[in-house]
């Protein structure tokens, strides 16, 4: 029964995250670091996605949202720069928060999703919507968050998984935890490294170029001092070698090698109905891009980010006010950007309270003070009403912004030229979500409205020189909808789960669509499970886009499916291993997620689970 | 354009342009008929996506886009950079995509292409029988620049004549080429002097800083315009034109530029040489004794322009990311005479008579 509680939760993979109860709060205090993603988001449409999950498009996050969220990658070809967006809106318009920590590159505002790979991380969080009072630069269109949860109590899993499919594709993934009262220990490793030399349907050419090699490693440790502090050290390093992959019409041979380190350290202290936390962390990245992969000349970039930070939060009744002041000091260098620096100071009050059982409801303020431009003041006000005990409302509404990134301040290179008196974009948005939970059935609906004003964009200037101007205004009208459906009939367990997305994305001016963003996408997955065995179709329809700013050229929707079959064996020597093979692409789709790079063809995988 | 600067600005994710080749052109004319009229070329987008040919009616009243992609049903490759006649052949330069296609120029339909032996492909000039084409070779290395040699006959690679780097513009006159070096990424400053007769480089003449065209008068002297080193080089240097005597392979005339001014596209007509100027296009006679100080035309968008008898053509790129325009104009009234919408990145213009 053990064993079909588990396969409930890997297959159904992504429940709602339900109203927190008290005795919750102080679990999360405890095993969470970024605990305000929960305690001051009340209405927000938040989606877990857990890890089990994860191991089913064994790769990086790219392959694991795909499938899963409405959001859009854009994928430079398989395994190549990967960036997602949501609503509509820019890759710079999401952030990516690791651990409580916006970790987007201060270089390109932007975070490679296939930099990420699904085994660093114990919880990934899509937040949907703008959380810049939270998270600063960028979250405007949405974040997804990456957080490592420490359990302290005595425990001990190790989790491997190997696998090995198409195109010389090697992977292995591992989790150990160890766990007793006063302590707990995480480590993490992920490998995963393809040939990636698919062939484009209906030509007669493969995809050269495309080898990568991916390596992550994680290590998190906790200590409960006494009863009222916890010492928490979390360490993320990835190291990335790929080749990047010609497109139909150009050769290439590029290499880039990029390598990023993310370090926290965070004390807690625990008293009373206060909570104080105390941060410090350092991100580091560095990438070397080799034009011709043959020869050894480079550019490159790297740059280093310091966050000390204070967190005081205290609860008064029903209320939970949480103070927040922090400072960052961003260093960045490279071959196009000659040492810069950036110093940034904030201050966030964040503030939830719960009146009735029915009703709950926050705001947040927050204002960033910085030394290269200035920053808006931002808010947002946000609340769920329970009008019965299967259906809840929320009402949203926020101004978020984004950053102009070192790139955009500070480029110096043939042609280009960065802008320094570029001001942060701004977004003001409003939302409405209803949510209707019955025992097996779960159906969410938002509408939202997204304005936003002064988009950075480069245009080459009168002298042709490429540079970033404040000059675009755009909107984005959506509707989302995510129904989720299972059951139990004898020994057959289904579930099912859909997602629909509408998004209209326009530039003010011309009322045309946005670059790559499609109208229509729909997701639909479908688990079964009996005795030992599970299957699954996970697919994917991706509307029609347009590649041209005058909507004058388009790339084709397409559907892809992808399936999978798992088998359970029987314990041994107290180890679970399942043994999986996954068929992608189910229809040989010819289909590109970027115009002219082919996404792979018809192929399979095979993967060995144990867990022990 | 700097295309490997752009690929690496893609891959630190800050350009958000992208396009694919399935046009849907408005169809004017009957496919294959293209015996007089204007050719553009079209870049496409940046990177990924192919270039494309446009069709310009002489009386400028269609256009066609995508016309090789609609008689060959294929694509051109990345970046078109330019394209040259010889005899009733064109042959079309996709840069990044090292390779070129050759077809009629008449019908557009493809005769053959050339694929091995270029390296960041640029221009092309005949000479003696021979066609002769400027590479950058690798981006990152200043010594492997090239000039090949393509054998028209099989429409292979004859021969490589190494070249100082940076070779952009290419003209010839008899069985004499001139390569002008603008100095890809970098800033150079010379006139490879190259002898079709023997295929060595025969002298080098010194000009100012980043020669980006040259245009022959018709008492057979040599127009060369530099831009000059741009501000954000940190070290800007004013733009030049001048004058070589062939002769003596001497420069003969100087007029320099404000410090802040970089001039492109030199171009002749009749006697005029034209050229742009941040967003201005201004007309000298090849006797003036300075430059002039009124503008012919002012407030353009100009990514391309030439002229030719008597009429003015400029491209208009817009935002890079959608189809462009070649706007036409009379020289004489300064008029706008008509605007089409032509491909995505129009980076040139010919002349097909």
């Amino acid at each position: 029964m053990k064993i079909i509680l588990s396969i409930w939760v890997l297959l159904v993979g992504t429940p709602f995250l339900m109203a927190q109860s008290d005795s919750t709060i102080v679990l999360e205090e405890v095993v969470l670091t970024d605990v305000k993603l929960r305690q001051f988001s009340d209405g927000v449409k938040t989606t877990v996605l857990n890890d089990s999950v994860a191991r089913r498009n064994q790769g990086t996050l790219t392959d694991n949202l795909r499938y899963n969220a409405p959001l859009f990658f854009k994928e430079y070809g398989y395994g190549m720069t990967s960036t997602v967006s949501f609503r509509g809106t820019s890759a710079s318009q999401t952030a990516v928060v690791w651990n409580g920590i916006n970790i987007n590159s201060p270089m390109s505002g932007q975070t490679d999703f296939n930099t990420l790979l699904s085994q660093t991380s114990n919880e990934v969080t899509i937040r949907s919507g703008g959380g810049s009072t939270q998270y600063g630069t960028g979250a405007i269109g949405g974040s997804i968050h990456l957080n490592t949860i420490l359990e302290f109590n005595e425990h001990t899993t190790h989790e491997l998984s190997l696998g090995y499919g198409a195109f010389d594709s090697r992977s292995l993934f591992y989790t150990g935890a160890i766990g007793k009262k006063q302590n707990a220990l995480k480590i993490g490793v992920g490998y995963y490294a393809s040939e990636n030399d698919f062939k484009y349907l209906g030509t007669d050419r493969r995809n050269e170029n495309g080898a990568f090699e991916n390596l992550g490693l994680d290590v998190s440790y906790g200590l409960v001092l006494g009863k009222s502090n916890i010492i928490k050290v979390y360490n993320q390093t990835f190291f990335g070698d790929r080749n990047f992959s010609g497109t139909l019409t150009a050769p290439s041979n590029d290499n880039y090698r990029d390598a990023n380190s993310r370090s926290l350290i965070e004390w807690a202290n625990f008293k009373g109905k206060r909570v104080q936390r105390v941060k410090a962390a350092y991100l580091y990245e560095r990438y070397r891009y080799y034009p011709n992969l043959s020869a050894d000349e480079f550019s490159f970039g790297t740059s280093g980010t310091l966050f000390l930070n204070y967190d005081y939060k205290y609860q008064f009744k029903n209320f939970l006010i949480n103070g927040i002041t922090e400072f960052q000091n961003i260093d960045a260098d490279g071959s196009s950007i000659l040492s810069e620096n950036r110093q940034l100071f904030t201050g966030i009050l964040l503030i939830s309270h719960a009146p009735s059982e029915q009703i709950r409801y926050g705001a947040n303020i927050r204002k960033d003070w910085i030394s290269s431009y200035e920053s808006p003041f931002v808010f947002s006000v946000n609340g769920e009403y329970n009008v019965t005990d299967f259906h809840t409302i929320s009402v949203l509404g926020s101004k978020n912004f984004r950053a102009p990134t070192f790139n955009d301040l500070y480029w110096e290179g043939a042609g280009a030229a960065g802008n320094n008196s570029l001001q942060p974009e701004t977004a003001l948005q409003g939302e409405i979500g209803q949510r209707f939970s019955f025992k097996n059935v779960q159906v969410q609906l938002n509408g939202y409205y997204i304005a936003s004003s002064d988009l950075i964009q480069w245009r080459p200037d009168i002298t042709g020189v490429w540079s970033p101007i404040n000059v675009k205004d755009a909107m984005q009208l959506g509707f989302e909808a995510d129904a989720r459906w299972k059951k139990e009939i004898g020994p057959h367990h289904i579930s099912l789960n859909a997602v629909y997305s509408y998004t209209k994305s326009t530039d003010v001016e011309t009322s045309k669509q946005l670059l790559y963003v499609p109208f229509h996408t729909m997701r639909a997955n479908i688990a079964y499970a009996r005795g030992n065995w599970r299957a699954y179709v996970q697919s994917l329809y991706n509307g029609e886009l347009y590649t041209t700013t005058d909507n004058t050229q388009d790339l084709p929707g397409y559907f892809v499916a992808n399936f999978g079959l798992e088998y359970l064996f029987p314990k041994f020597f107290g180890m679970d291993t399942t043994a999986a093979v996954n068929v992608r692409n189910l229809g040989n789709t010819n289909y590109q997620t970027i115009a002219f790079r082919p996404m792979p063809n018809r192929h399979v995988n095979f993967q060995l689970n144990f867990k022990f | 354009m700097n295309i490997k600067n752009v690929i690496v600005a893609m891959a630190t994710g800050f350009f958000f342009i992208a396009c694919e080749s399935d046009d849907n052109v408005e169809v004017l004319l009957p496919s294959g008929d293209y015996e007089n009229g204007i050719f553009v070329t079209n870049e496409g987008p940046f990177n990924n996506g192919t270039g494309t040919v446009s069709f310009v009616s002489e009386d400028f009243s269609s256009s066609e886009n995508s016309i090789y992609n609609k008689v060959n049903n294929a694509d051109l490759g990345n970046i078109v950079q330019s394209m040259a006649f010889v005899g009733n052949r064109a042959y079309i330069i996709a840069n990044v995509s090292n390779k070129i296609t050759v077809v009629n120029r008449n019908t557009f339909e493809e005769l053959a292409t050339i694929e091995s032996g270029l390296s960041n492909p640029r221009y092309f000039v005949e000479a003696n029988g021979k066609g002769y084409v400027t590479n950058w070779g690798d981006s990152g290395d200043d010594s492997d620049d090239f000039v090949a040699v393509i054998n028209l006959e099989i429409n292979s690679i004859d021969a490589t004549i190494f070249v100082d780097f940076g070779p952009e513009d290419i003209l010839a006159q008899g069985s004499t080429v001139y390569v002008a070096h603008q100095g890809a990424f970098g800033y150079n400053n010379k006139i490879s002097v190259i002898d079709a007769d023997t295929d060595t480089v025969s002298d080098t003449i010194e000009v100012g800083l980043v020669p980006n065209s040259m245009q022959f008068d018709a008492a057979g002297d040599l127009w060369v315009l530099s831009a000059g080193r741009p501000a954000f080089s940190g070290e800007e240097t004013a733009g030049t034109l001048q004058k070589v005597d062939l002769e003596t392979n001497s420069v003969t005339t100087r007029f320099d530029f404000e410090l802040t001014e970089h001039p492109n596209f030199l171009s002749l007509d009749g006697t005029t040489l034209y050229y742009s100027l941040d967003g201005a296009i201004f007309g000298l006679d090849v006797t003036a004794s300075e430059l002039p100080s009124e503008s012919d035309f002012s407030g353009l968008s100009v990514y391309e322009m030439t002229t030719k008898d008597g009429v003015l053509y400029t491209t208009d790129a817009k935002d890079f990311a959608s189809n462009g325009d070649l706007n036409v104009f009379s020289l004489s009234t300064k008029t706008e005479l008509q605007s089409l919408e032509v491909g995505i990145i129009p980076g040139g213009i010919y002349f097909n008579e």
